[in-house]
């Protein structure tokens, strides 16, 4: 569905004059400093995927996303999606997308939202029918009817956001762009568009590649993960894979049915204990987690047990943080055996 | 066939959005017909006090002056003039322009439509009031042959397109500069004089209306004005008409190549 193979993007920032002369000097002038925001990015994404695409604030996420969209001109490197070369068949790969910056509207600024619906169906040449059928289903899942007669301009962001989500999709693209789609939402919306987006996924095999700064977004939505920073790709798999590639450490939590006074277990170690609540730090490497439960049961009668995954916020933040670090984390993988990992470049 | 009709449907809808929209400003647009008048009363007493001073005879009379100081402010805001700053252009200098090119429009097809949309808004608006309290207040030539009304009525049509294209071509520079104040600033004052804005080219000396001629502006003021006031007849319609075709069709050429460089070099800020 979307192949990018070294894709780079070197922006030249020039020096700009201000006032008349200087903005007609600024015709002529050639002065500028370069900006690598994208470098030899390599992925690809099958049909029906939802991506996270993640990394920290000038990452360079949004800069992929509009080459990918036909915005922006490589500087390098190739890049298809549906077998267009965005940049250059700008126009087909439009009718086959749909795209959603989540810092600003692409609906009509001064129009009803369903004005710029109407307009969209023209744009797109979208059948009555499935025009209809479209705005009914995205209705109820979005609730749009609450404003969809009022301008775009006087919509709460959320409102707004929803309408767009809604817009993005009214063609039914193969595949969706969303790039930030929950930023500045309360926990209610967000909630509604990512059950929204995993819906349309499921149901219309709709290809989606997301950037977000919200992990909970990516929890609920992304099996698979790629994250660059500073511009490079430097992971490139499936989140559990990432969560322990990373994180070779987890943590039990046992609610035990009395106090015990000796509740060591061996390979584990208790980290927390109050009364009969006692949590176990344990290395998957040591002992499985069907070992430990195993252990714990045999000696002790508990009333609760679970296991907590490392918290993704946490994995993230180690990767951003440190580079090296990963690329040690990597070579540490390469010799422990990570069967479910897919592609780690 | 059916592929034409389509996307020309489209287009007209751009169009049809771009007046909706504006009609939601109309009661500011009310304030701007007050600049319209007091522009209008400048003209007309400065040419007044002119023509009262004046004993040789000239190209056009009093009577003729006022009526195209009156076209002029009916006609001025669909002019690429000071009036005319296009949010397309604050759209590429903030970067959500981005966004109308991830749909499949023709860019220049868009934006042109918008500006259509905003001509027969101001037209409408601002153009009809304009003309309807002046020619109660002053004397004001309205043309009594069909063909003159036809032919005028074909190039203010042409002015119109010609000015929509300037505008295209003139801020399609805010992809290289973002900030074209300057720029602006300096192509419009040329083409404010050059289109017989400020002064009618009939009373221009000589060499500097040989100049005139030349270039493309009068097209926008001086060729409808002076059909509608009986100056150019006959044949010499359709040669200024199809002097006003060329223009247009150069300024189209000229904005689309400017746009599609603009693009592939396009700067998208923030976001
Ligand atoms: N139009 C531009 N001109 C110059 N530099 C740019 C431009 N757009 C982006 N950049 C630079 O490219 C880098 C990547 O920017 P990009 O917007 O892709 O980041 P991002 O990953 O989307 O960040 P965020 O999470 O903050 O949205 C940044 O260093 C940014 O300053
Ligand atoms: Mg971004």
């Amino acid at each position: 569905m979307i192949e990018v193979n070294n894709l780079s993007k070197t922006f030249k920032v020039y020096h700009h004059r201000k006032g008349f002369f200087g903005s007609f000097m600024n015709l002529f002038s050639r002065k500028h400093r370069l900006v690598q925001a994208v470098d030899s990015v390599s992925f690809s994404v099958a049909r029906g995927e939802i991506i996270g695409y993640l990394g920290p604030n000038g990452a360079g996420k949004s800069t992929t996303i509009k080459m990918l969209t036909g915005i922006l001109v490589p500087t390098s490197g190739s890049v298809t999606v549906n077998g267009y070369i965005p940049h250059r068949q700008r126009k087909e790969n439009a009718k086959r997308i749909g795209v959603v910056f989540g810092q600003r509207s692409h609906l009509w600024f001064d129009l009803p939202v369903q004005e710029s619906f109407e307009l969209l169906q023209r744009i797109y040449r979208i059948p009555e029918a499935q025009y209809r059928h479209n705005v009914e289903v995205f209705d109820a899942l979005l609730g749009l009817g609450d404003f969809f007669r009022t301008p775009v301009r006087q919509l709460s962001l959320g409102q707004r956001m929803r309408a767009d989500i809604a817009a993005a999709l009214l063609h039914n693209p193969d595949v969706l762009f969303l790039d930030e789609p929950t930023i500045g939402l309360d926990v209610v919306a967000k909630a509604r568009i990512r059950e929204f987006i995993q819906q349309i996924n499921a149901e219309r095999q709709v290809t989606v590649v997301l950037t977000t700064h919200d992990l909970d977004d990516v929890e609920k939505l992304c099996k698979r993960v790629i994250l660059i920073d500073n511009a490079r790709l430097c992971f490139d798999g499936e989140l559990a894979a990432l969560r322990r590639l990373l994180s070779t450490e987890r943590i039990l939590s046992v609610d035990y049915a009395e106090t015990y006074s000796d509740i060591s277990i061996p390979n584990a170690q208790v980290i927390y204990q109050e009364e009969s609540r006692v949590q176990y730090r344990f290395s998957p490497e040591a002992i499985s987690t069907a070992d430990l439960i195993g252990a714990i049961l045999q000696r002790f009668k508990i009333v609760d047990i679970s296991v907590q995954e490392p918290d993704i916020e946490e994995l993230i933040k180690t990767v951003y943080e440190d580079n090296l670090t990963l690329a040690q984390k990597l070579a540490e993988a390469d010799v422990i055996d990570l069967t479910n990992r897919k592609r780690i470049s | 066939m059916r592929t034409l009709y389509l996307t020309f449907h489209v287009y007209l809808a751009f169009v049809t959005k771009s007046f909706q929209k504006r009609m939601q400003y109309r009661v500011a647009n009310l304030a701007g017909l007050t600049t319209n008048f007091f522009f209008l009363l400048v003209h007309i007493f400065v040419y007044t006090a002119f023509y009262a001073a004046r004993t040789g005879p000239l190209s056009l009379n009093l009577n003729e002056i006022i009526t195209y100081f009156v076209l002029c402010q009916v006609f001025f805001m669909l002019m690429p003039f000071w009036g005319a700053r296009s949010e397309v252009t604050s759209a590429i200098k903030d970067g959500s322009v981005a966004l109308q090119l991830t749909k499949p429009v023709d860019f220049q097809a868009y934006w042109f439509s918008d500006e259509c949309g905003r001509a027969c808004y101001y037209l409408l608006m601002r153009g009809l009031p304009t003309f309807l309290i002046s020619i109660i207040f002053f004397a004001v030539a309205i043309p009594t042959q069909p063909i003159t009304v036809m032919a005028f009525a074909v190039s203010i049509t042409l002015a119109t397109f010609m000015s929509a294209a300037i505008t295209i071509t003139v801020f399609s520079f805010a992809f290289w500069t973002l900030d074209t104040t300057g720029f602006s600033g300096l192509s419009y004052s040329i083409i404010t004089l050059f289109s017989g804005m400020l002064v009618p080219i009939a009373l221009w000396p000589e060499w500097l209306a040989h100049i005139a001629a030349w270039l493309p502006f009068g097209g926008l003021i001086d060729i409808p004005f002076s059909i509608y006031l009986g100056k150019i007849t006959g044949m010499d319609i359709w040669i200024a008409i199809g002097k006003q075709m060329i223009w247009v069709v150069f300024f189209l050429g000229l904005g689309r190549i400017l746009l599609k460089r603009g693009f592939s070099r396009l700067v998208i800020q923030g976001g």
